[in-house]
């Protein structure tokens, strides 16, 4: 299988002189089509840092990154924000979804920024809210729906460009537990259905639902074991 | 990206916080009804003062005590001040330049009338010969002018407009009355076609009388202004510098002018225009004053909305796009703003039209709609490309 993801000894650095950090430190690891990993770390250990990097929000300091075999450090801005738009889907704590805009609309978002006409936009849009059960609540805003209702509204948005990889912080950090599980069986059935899925978690119990589970503390990868199915 | 979808997200945007952006937009709404109100008000002006000057006929002249500048600006303020005409001139220039064919020298001023113990103020008051209605274009409607000899002889006669016939005689045929003007009583033998008002001064209430009577009863001696007639148009450079040579025996540079038609048009003009500019200067700092709110309201906008912001870029948004949104968003509210304006600059000088006839122009329209979309535009750009540097995880991280 090709690789989607593949760090070779990335460091991002703050600061300078003796106030520097490294939020993550020389960190290399490869991600291959269809799979389902978790990066699991405690606050602080440089697991959101290294989501931005991988979800191309961000650029390392030092070392290689590639993304669906294309070094990132060389891209422009535009370019980023293309492979953002088409071959990433994200998926937040706090959903971030626009308030006071319908679940169609946000879900058709990044198509609207892909040059998507409004006809295919919405056709793209409803089919994905109807495959994740959300039929009902196309036209509800964030307001009206519940926390577990908003994130898989975030990620039908998530999905809708049909992305190679899914980065999912946290997603199940601000929403109740039983809905919590609804969420990690989604991912679960996406990546069944051949989807790649990256999770970054404190919580070991939704690390559990990956296939592969990579540990970080500071900045380091302190273990990656995979799972028998 | 989808223009259509921008803009409804921009207005979806502004609806968000409706009394800010109206509030924000309140510049723009004060700023345009202000320049396009004095815009329609000063060609309202202009055409009400044309209308005045035309009336008088395209070949006179007018002599005029002072002197006014050349360009239409007025020069030696002194010069206003005493007047140094006198009857004496029109008969002068009557009498030795053969290309003038009728002059009138006229005195204006303000009076009180009565009839039946009723009295009435603010009165125009105007003192002319009998040859006065060979020149304007005034006519009588009943009755008749009063000749060369109740001129010369000073009789208490008294032609009136249709406001007095209304307001003092109740519409009835006043001829044969007698009306008290200053205290003295004066035989009303004609009455004036309707006028119109010009510049809000109703030309309908007036009282005319010879300027010789005005001169013996009230001592009026010297002439507001001498109309002269010219035969035929080619001549009126001519006859202009042949009057200045004959006057100038007499006075000074500074004591007097003589100007054609156009001329005093074109003073008018230029005055108006000066005034015009001055005005509509200061209702455009407060479009300026529109934008600085508008810039600064955006640049809240921006701050609250980082979130916002960021989401848009992680799932794809280039620079260009927040760009775009935010400028777009300026100009809405700016173009609201200037809409507004421009609805209220529209009833209000329809309202004027009771003084002046001012009228929105369709320039005035555009000028309107293109000056908001400017603000919106110039005021926009700061906060927008502030928004479309924002770095995606910055952005995202802000809570």
């Amino acid at each position: 299988m090709s690789s989607v993801v593949l760090a070779k000894n990335i460091s991002k650095i703050y600061g300078v002189g003796e106030s520097q950090v490294k939020a993550v430190d020389n960190v290399s690891l490869e991600f291959k089509k269809g799979e389902f990993v978790a990066i699991i770390g405690a606050s602080g250990s440089g697991k959101s840092t290294l989501m931005h990097i991988l979800g191309c929000l961000d650029k390392p300091s030092n070392g290689d990154y590639f993304f669906g075999g294309k070094v990132v450090s060389s891209l422009s801005d535009n370019e980023l924000a293309n492979i953002r738009n088409k071959k990433i889907g994200f998926v937040f704590q706090f959903f971030n979804l626009l308030p006071r805009t319908s679940a169609v609309k946000n879900v058709e978002l990044p198509l609207l920024y892909a040059g998507v006409n409004k006809k295919e936009r919405q056709k793209m849009s409803e089919k994905v809210l109807k495959n994740l059960g959300l039929s009902q609540r196309l036209q509800s805003t964030s307001a009206q729906l519940s926390g577990g209702e908003q994130q898989r509204v975030a990620i039908a948005r998530a999905l809708v460009n049909n992305p190679e990889v899914i980065f999912a912080d946290e997603p199940t950090g601000n929403i109740d537990s039983k809905s919590s599980e609804e969420i990690m069986n989604l991912f679960k059935s996406l990546n069944k259905k051949g989807h790649t899925i990256v999770v970054i978690t404190h919580d070991k119990e939704v690390a559990d639902f990956a296939s592969r589970i990579i540990t970080i503390r500071d900045g380091k990868i302190i273990s990656d074991r995979r799972r028998k199915k | 990206m989808d223009i259509s979808e921008i803009f409804s997200s921009a207005i979806e945007a502004l609806k968000t916080n409706k009394v800010r952006s109206f509030l924000t937009s309140l510049g723009i709404i004060i700023g345009v009804a202000s320049v396009i109100l004095l815009i329609s008000l000063g060609s309202g002006l202009e055409k009400s003062i044309t209308a005045q000057f035309e009336r008088l006929g395209a070949n006179t002249l007018y002599v005029v005590p002072g002197r006014l500048g050349e360009g239409g600006g007025f020069a030696g303020g002194s010069g206003m001040s005493t007047n140094k005409l006198k009857f004496s001139d029109t008969n002068q220039i009557k009498r030795q330049i053969k290309d003038v064919s009728t002059v009138s020298s006229g005195i204006e001023s303000i009076t009180s009338v009565e009839y039946r113990g009723e009295k009435r103020n603010g009165v125009i008051f105007l003192g002319v010969e009998a040859t006065f209605v060979e020149i304007g274009d005034y006519n009588i409607e009943t009755g008749r002018f009063f000749t060369r000899t109740e001129n010369n002889t000073g009789k208490k006669v008294v032609i009136v407009g249709q406001t007095i016939v209304e307001e003092m005689f109740d519409g009835q045929n006043p001829i044969g009355r007698e009306l008290n003007v200053r205290g003295k009583k004066y035989k009303v033998i004609g009455v004036l076609e309707k006028l119109g008002s010009i510049v809000g001064q109703d030309q309908d209430n007036m009282v005319m009388l010879p300027a010789e009577t005005a001169n013996r009863q009230f001592g009026f001696d010297r002439p507001t202004w001498i109309l002269a007639k010219v035969s035929t148009q080619e001549k009126i450079p001519q006859v202009k510098a042949e009057i200045e040579k004959l006057l100038l025996k007499r006075l000074t540079e500074d004591d007097f002018t003589v100007l054609s038609q156009e001329e005093s048009l074109d003073i008018a003009e230029t005055i108006l225009g000066v005034v015009q500019t001055v005005f509509v200067g200061i209702a455009a700092i407060s479009l300026v004053v529109g934008g600085i709110g508008i810039s600064n309201i955006m640049l809240v906008s921006v701050t609250e909305r980082t979130h916002e912001i960021g989401l848009r870029k992680a799932i794809g948004a280039k620079s260009k796009d927040v760009l775009v949104q935010f400028l777009i968003e300026a100009i809405v509210l700016s173009l609201l703003g200037g809409i507004i304006g421009l609805i209220i600059a529209t009833l209000l000088s329809l309202a004027a039209r009771i003084f002046i006839p001012a009228t929105v122009t369709p320039s005035a329209v555009f000028l309107a709609i293109g000056f908001s979309v400017l603000v919106g535009t110039v005021f926009g750009v700061f906060p927008a490309y502030r928004a479309s540097k924002l770095q995606p995880i910055e952005a995202l991280r802000s809570e």
